[in-house]
Parts: structure tokens; C-alpha cells; sequence
């Protein structure tokens, strides 16, 4: 205020304003990108460009190069805004001859503009990638917990409502066919067949079979059940196509070992029952 | 002739502890109603407090507020002493029923173990041994007598038949 007063009236006051508006400047660029930073860049992109735009002209209104200082706040904007601050510097030149005449008098040119955005835009990029990345963690952090949390929810219904129902997985007609076929399979090799060759050769015949014929069938939506390990599995990272493709694999699995289980249950069930009415001597 | 009958007794074993598995929640449930005591208590405090709600609905709480506020506190009262009842009756419950299923479990392990221990050396039955080919190693395992069915491959494969028996008639 001093200066002013000391400074004469024509240039003085015009210098300090000048001076003055550029620590405005410096301010607000600051606190817009502090805001920026809080908010999270996103909320930058849709709404905010356009109220930008309104606000931008307000701030350019005094302000030399306040256009080019102020854009560069998100990273995302950088490039549209580069192409567009050469422009409308061109644009604001002639309706502004005084700005320019200052920009002059500063030793500024408009040339230099798009060259000083890069400049600042860089420094912003490394700035803001170091903000970038814990933000990345922390919402990674939070998807996880959601997924775990909304996967303990999904667990704890499934408990109840198994529960209250059976354990186990039910029949269907398929699982059905290939038991019983199991079962005839036994009794039929054990009657004919098992004097000439091994047991389980029929049985791998039998399973072949049933690979084909397993189209012919209705096929029965199973849902998935969340457990522990599948809980645990999908947390660490694996994708869940892969989990239930794993896990479709292991119930095939364990649909062969059923039938093999009856299969040799049924074999040795009617060899001892041969055996005991003394039909056939091994 | 008794040993004939090896896996006849592996197999009843199995459907024995697989039928008790099956009927444990029952006899859970059983134990706790005849353990519990203090079981007339609750319905009689359900009762009195439905009584009180009666009673507390047919009150204005304009023209006799001071018996309304009685009233109700006496009532939230009851529940408050209600729901510590029905939680230790829960808790008492799941007690009983992790107790039984504890003893269940130690019993068929012993059982289990028995067997194994019975007819490690020996196998449960015998069949020619190139019926079995090539798995006849694996099938008389730990027998390691030619063309035998060991008691590990009969357990596996009498449990599995069993569970499965049982689901389909339940």
C-alpha cells in the first residue's frame, strides 16, 4: 500500500495492481488445485468444464495469462486445454490490446504460452502421479473390502438357507441315469464279462458314453455356491471365471468318482452275493 | 465264514454312523428339551406379557397416563427378562448340540480307527486279481494281498454309496 502511495499515479498503482493480481493469482491457481486434489480429478471432467469455462473468463478479465496458469489443475484436461490455450490467447489478444501491452511490457509473448502450460503441465504430471498412485491403493483397498463384505453377506444367507434345506447337492435326472447305468454296468460285467478282461475297462467305455449322451439331457442350472475357499479365492484375485470353471471341473470330477464308487460297490456286492448262493466259484 | 463277512460289517458300520449323522440335529434338539428346566418359564412370561399389551391397549394414555407409564415400563420389563431368557436358552441349545456332535464325531473316529486296525493285514474280500487290473495295488492297499479289496478302498467307497443312498431317500 506504501508503494502505491510512494509509486506516481500513472504507472505505480497500475504496477502494484498488477503485482497485487498476480499474488491473487498465484492464490487462487493454488487453492483450485488444493480443491482439486481433495475432490479427486474426476469431478473435473464432466460438470466442471463448462462452469470452468464460465468461471475462467471472470479470473482472465484482470489477469494476463491467468487462462493458461489455471488449466493445467488435471492431468486429463492437459492435452484438449494445450491445443486450446494457444487459441484463445489468439482470440483474447485483439479484444484486450491493454493485457497485451502489458504481456509486452512484462517480456512475455504469446508464443511462449503454450510452452510455459507444458512446462507447468509436466511438473503437474509428476505431482499428481505421486497423488495418483495411494489414491489408486486406497480404492483398490475399498473395492476389496466391498467384495468382502458384500461376499460374508452372500455366505451367511447361503448358510441359512442351506441350512434350512438339504446339504448336499440334489439328483437331477442326469446324475440319476448315470448312477443306475453304473450299477446295471457292474452287475452285467460281473455276470459276463470280468472273466475276459479287467473291470474297470467297461467302466471307462461307460463314462465315455456318458460324455456324449450328456447333451441329450436337460441341462440343470447350478448356482454357485459362495464357501469360504471360493470367498478366499475370489479376494486374493483370481477371476471368477476361472474359479467356477475350476470348480465345474472338480464337481465332473467328483460326479466320475460317484460312479466309479457304485460301480465297484455293485461289483463286489454281487460277487459276494454269487459267491454266498454258490452259483459261480471265481 | 466270518471272515467272509468282513464287508458286510465295514458296510454296516458305515450305514450306522452315516444314519446317526443323519438324525443328530433331532436327538440335539431332544436332549435340550429334557435338559432344560426352566422351559415353562418362558411361555408363562410370553403370556403375561401378551396379557399386559391387552391391558395397555384398552388404557387411554390421555386420562391415566401414570398407569400407561407403569404399565409399559412393566412390560418392557418382561421383555427385556424374556429376551435374556431366550438368549441363554439359545446359547444352551447350541451347547447341547456342539456337545452331541463332539461325542458323535470321537465315537465314529474310534470306530473308524477300529476297523482299520482290524483288518489292516487283512482285506475285506478277495477276487481274482486281474479282474482288478490294473488298480489291484491300489485297491488292496494296505492288505498287499493280490486281488484284495483293503479297508481303506471299501471305507471310501461304502461312505460314498451310503451318503448317497441316504440323500436320494431323504
Amino acid at each position: 500500500m506504501e508503494i502505491l502511495r510512494a509509486s506516481p499515479e500513472g504507472s505505480g498503482p497500475s504496477a502494484a495492481q498488477r503485482r497485487a493480481e498476480v499474488r491473487r493469482r498465484k492464490l487462487l491457481m493454488n487453492s483450485e488445485e488444493r480443491m482439486n486434489r481433495i475432490v479427486g480429478y474426476g469431478k473435473n471432467d464432466g460438470d466442471g468444464s463448462p462452469a470452468r469455462r464460465a468461471v475462467e473468463p471472470r479470473f482472465h478479465l484482470d489477469l494476463e495469462r491467468s487462462e493458461p496458469w489455471s488449466s493445467p489443475v488435471s492431468t486429463k484436461r492437459l492435452s484438449p486445454f494445450l491445443s486450446e490455450a494457444g487459441e484463445t490467447a489468439e482470440r483474447r489478444g485483439p479484444p484486450l490490446p491493454d493485457s497485451r501491452d502489458g504481456l509486452g511490457s512484462t517480456g512475455t509473448t504469446e508464443g511462449d504460452l503454450p510452452g510455459g502450460v507444458r512446462q507447468r503441465a509436466r511438473g503437474n504430471v509428476a505431482g499428481d502421479e505421486h497423488t495418483r498412485s495411494p489414491r489408486k491403493g486406497v480404492q483398490k483397498y475399498l473395492s476389496r473390502f466391498d467384495d468382502a463384505l458384500k461376499l460374508r453377506s452372500q455366505m451367511a444367507s447361503e448358510k441359512t438357507a442351506q441350512e434350512s434345506s438339504s446339504d448336499s447337492e440334489e439328483l437331477d435326472s442326469f446324475r440319476v441315469f448315470r448312477l443306475i447305468g453304473s450299477a446295471v454296468l457292474a452287475l452285467f460285467v460281473r455276470l459276463f464279462v470280468c472273466k475276459y478282461l479287467s473291470i474297470f475297462a467297461p467302466f471307462l467305455t461307460l463314462e465315455l458314453a456318458y460324455m456324449g449322451l450328456y447333451k441329450y439331457f436337460p441341462k440343470v442350472e447350478k448356482k454357485a455356491k459362495t464357501t469360504v475357499l471360493t470367498a478366499a479365492l475370489l479376494l486374493s484375485g483370481i477371476p471368477a471365471e476361472v474359479i467356477s470353471r475350476s470348480m465345474d471341473t472338480y464337481r465332473k470330477m467328483g460326479d466320475v468318482f460317484a460312479d466309479l464308487c457304485v460301480y465297484f460297490f455293485t461289483f463286489i456286492l454281487s460277487h459276494e452275493v454269487l459267491v454266498l448262493l454258490g452259483s459261480e466259484a471265481p | 465264514m466270518a471272515a467272509g463277512y468282513s464287508w458286510f460289517l465295514v458296510l454296516g458300520s458305515v450305514f450306522l454312523c452315516n444314519l446317526v449323522k443323519s438324525l443328530l440335529p433331532s436327538v440335539s434338539t431332544f436332549l435340550s428339551k429334557v435338559l432344560q428346566k426352566d422351559a415353562e418359564q418362558e411361555t408363562e412370561m410370553k403370556s403375561e406379557i401378551q396379557e399386559m399389551r391387552k391391558e395397555l391397549s384398552s388404557i387411554s394414555m390421555k386420562d391415566e397416563f401414570a398407569r400407561y407409564a407403569r404399565l409399559e415400563r412393566k412390560i418392557n420389563k418382561m421383555t427385556d427378562k424374556l429376551k435374556t431368557h431366550v438368549k441363554s436358552r439359545t446359547a444352551h441349545q447350541a451347547k447341547i448340540k456342539w456337545i452331541v456332535n463332539i461325542i458323535f464325531y470321537i465315537l465314529q473316529a474310534a470306530l473308524m480307527i477300529s476297523l482299520i486296525w482290524k483288518y489292516y493285514a487283512d482285506p475285506v474280500t478277495v477276487v481274482p486279481s486281474k479282474w482288478i487290473a490294473p488298480l489291484e495295488r491300489l485297491v488292496a492297499f494296505p492288505s498287499g494281498v493280490a486281488g484284495g479289496v483293503g479297508i481303506t478302498c471299501w471305507l471310501i467307497v461304502c461312505n460314498k454309496v451310503v451318503a448317497i443312498i441316504l440323500h436320494a431317500v431323504s
